[in-house]
């Protein structure tokens, strides 16, 4: 196992593969602090970027953005109480207290340090379960895989926010949006309204339009009077002190521990790991009447969890090849797209790659504390652009990005139907996320699903006879129990009050 | 309670919006799907999966209609940003028509131009310097820096 982690050091070490992972953290945590601009909208806005790099270096950057802005997201929770991600949202429960008690430099240090600490135990159980996990997934077969998709789809429609049937229809919407275009086994035309869809729709379409042309519409006249506070911060006020140092050991680790493992839950991620980790601490502590009021324990622990749960998050997708949310597929469909088809053979046949990419959040996390306090005046200084001088920027990006990808001029008009769509679809409470989910896993399971049947005579109970598929199903049984009995629950407490 | 009853015809529709819409969505897929050759289940067709996967949708819209129709209280749709919708939406437009005519320079330097009125502060002078400045920093970027196959003006 070291041996192979050390492979991927010497591939990350490299001059130019080590620039993008700077490249990557450094854009990650820029956006992560710019108000309105989240991780999926920059993935998708750098996706036509990686077709002129290597699967490699595409990965490290992508993945960069992903972790970077969990490290950026506290700043603006702490500064200004607005979360920048949706996983720092309870560290505006503490930060901003602390920054409004003059401590804004301890509160952004503790945020910086424990996201640190759980960056490395998330890159650490990652580098400990990559072997183990790929030994398992190489026994999978069609059935298992066409399983291990349906789980993870109804994993993410169940546990995400938002109500759960709509989620599932979002799902499965998103896996008809991946039916379009020729059939890959008997390549009849499906769907393909004109003659520029026969290659199918393009995830950078969908992912541009959804994440990046409906934010836009959203934001674009609204003014968030946002004041970024005029901060001096002196170097010896950052440190915390010996006594509260002590105080964060165990929260740190208990945050860790929870984050690893909801970012390694299929459907699960930062988000809930961060509000887990708060609750759990709060539960645990001598002295709850502090949390609200600037409580360090309170702010380390679910930055710990957001950091662990975005290592984490990468075990089902580079050893299995299923991406657990939106994120982990647009990283997916950036590999696709590259030639590389994701799953257990990764680490086998591309071992540069896989260990590469691992190797690189290790690296990844030691660059984001570097940059962190050092750079805290220039964070600032970004906290004050308003979204009124990004999103006409953000607007070409998108133009520009999409028709370079196929110089398709289709594309274009696609990714603003698919941004209107996003749009209407939020205002509706739907969420665009499990579009993107099925979207990319709908082929994966389409294949596995029909190669089954052929290999085993249209027999469905093969599912249940073999015993890792039997597993899956048995766990997509009790995810869909949970999701109905949960829903008739929230109904039942909402007709009672 | 009157009160309650006179608003409920009104809402009907209204609740039944977004629900109807995917059901007329999934609706639309099944009529085409249906002509797909479906085959058998150990020998599938390229119809088979379209044809589920419509009915699936057809079938939670349907849920999702009875669900919002019996919510104690009906979920507001949020405030349509029709400044944001309308001249995103002509800026995208403006982009995708021109770029192939006019080249990269003069397409992103409208895109700009038209998509910074979306913030109903926008004044003319300001979306001037902004948008000659974008677009330099655009043609550097894209033309200059990453080199990317797009003519910058017209042929």
């Amino acid at each position: 196992m070291l041996d192979q982690f050390l492979l991927g050091l010497s591939v990350v070490l490299q001059p130019d593969v080590l620039i993008y992972a700077f490249f990557g953290v450094f854009i990650g945590q820029l956006i992560g602090v710019l108000p309105g601009v989240g991780a999926i909208t920059a993935i998708s806005l750098l996706l036509p970027v990686t077709f002129y790099l290597d699967a490699t270096t595409s990965m490290i950057l992508l993945a960069g953005i992903y972790y970077g802005s969990q490290y950026g997201g506290s700043i603006a929770s702490i500064l200004l109480n607005l979360p920048g991600t949706p996983s720092s949202v309870v560290t505006c429960l503490e930060g901003y207290p602390l920054a409004q008690s003059n401590r804004a430099g301890l509160a952004l240090f503790v945020a910086a340090f424990s996201s640190f600490l759980g960056g490395m135990v998330g890159v650490s159980i990652l580098v400990l379960a990559a072997i183990p996990m790929t030994v398992i997934a190489l026994k999978f077969g069609a059935p298992e895989y066409a399983m291990l998709v349906i789980l993870g789809l109804l994993a993410a429609s169940m546990i995400g926010t938002g109500s759960q049937i709509r989620s599932f229809a979002m799902v499965a919407l998103g896996i008809a949006l991946g039916l379009v275009g020729a059939d890959a086994t008997t390549g009849y035309y499906r769907f393909v309204a004109m003659p520029e869809l026969a290659d199918g729709i393009s995830l950078v379409s969908l992912a541009m339009g959804l994440f990046g042309v409906s934010e836009v519409i959203r934001n674009a006249s609204q003014r968030a009077a946002v004041d970024a506070p005029a901060l001096s911060i002196r170097m010896r006020d950052v440190f915390p002190t010996r006594a509260q140092a002590r105080s964060l050991v165990f929260p740190i680790m208990r945050g860790s521990s929870i984050g690893s493992f909801f970012g390694a839950l299929p459907g699960t991620g930062a988000a809930i790991a961060s509000f887990m980790a708060y609750a759990v601490e709060r539960r645990f502590s001598g002295t709850p009447a502090k949390f609200g009021k600037g409580h360090l324990p309170g702010l380390a622990a679910p930055e710990s969890a957001n950091n662990a749960a975005s290592q984490t998050g990468f075990i089902p997708t580079l050893t299995l090849g299923v991406p657990g949310d939106a994120v982990m597929a647009l990283i997916i469909g950036a590999l696709i797209l590259n030639g590389i088809i994701p799953g257990p053979r990764l680490m086998v046949d591309q071992p540069e790659l896989f260990w590469g990419v691992i190797a690189s959040f290790f690296v990844g996390n030691i660059i984001l504390l570097m940059i962190n306090i050092p750079l805290i005046k220039l964070w600032v200084l970004l906290l004050r652009i308003p979204y009124q001088k990004l999103y006409p920027v953000i607007v070409v990006m998108i133009c520009v990005g999409v028709y370079s990808h196929r110089t398709s001029v289709t594309d274009v008009i696609l990714t603003l139907v698919f941004g209107i769509l996003g749009y209407v679809m939020k205002n509706y409470r739907f969420e665009p996320a499990p579009v993107l989910l099925g979207f990319v896993l709908g082929p994966l399971l389409e294949d596995n699903f029909r190669r089954t049947m052929l290999l085993y005579g249209g027999d469905f109970t093969i599912f249940l006879t073999r015993p890792i598929s039997a597993v899956l199903v048995t766990c997509s049984g009790v995810l869909i129990v949970i999701g109905i009995w949960s829903s008739l629950n929230a109904r039942r407490i909402a007709a009672r009050s | 309670m009157a009160n309650t009853e006179n608003h409920a015809d009104q809402n009907m529709a209204s609740r039944a919006a977004s629900g109807g819409v995917l059901l007329l969505a999934g609706l639309v897929m099944l009529f085409f799907a249906w002509g797909y050759p479906t085959g058998t289940l150990n020998q599938m067709g390229a119809g088979f999966i379209p044809q589920a996967i419509a009915i699936l949708i057809s079938g939670l819209a349907v849920a999702i209609i009875v669900i919002d129709l019996k919510a104690p209280e009906p979920e507001r749709a949020g405030p349509v940003h029709w400044r944001g919708l309308i001249f995103i939406s002509a800026a995208v437009i403006i982009f995708a028509v021109l770029v192939d005519v006019a080249g990269l320079v003069p397409s992103m330097f409208l895109a700009v131009a038209v998509s910074m009125f979306a913030d109903h502060q926008a004044r003319p002078v300001p979306v001037l310097i902004y948008t000659l400045l974008a677009t330099f920093f655009g043609w550097l970027l894209f033309l200059v820096g990453l080199e990317l196959p797009i003519p910058a003006f017209w042929r």
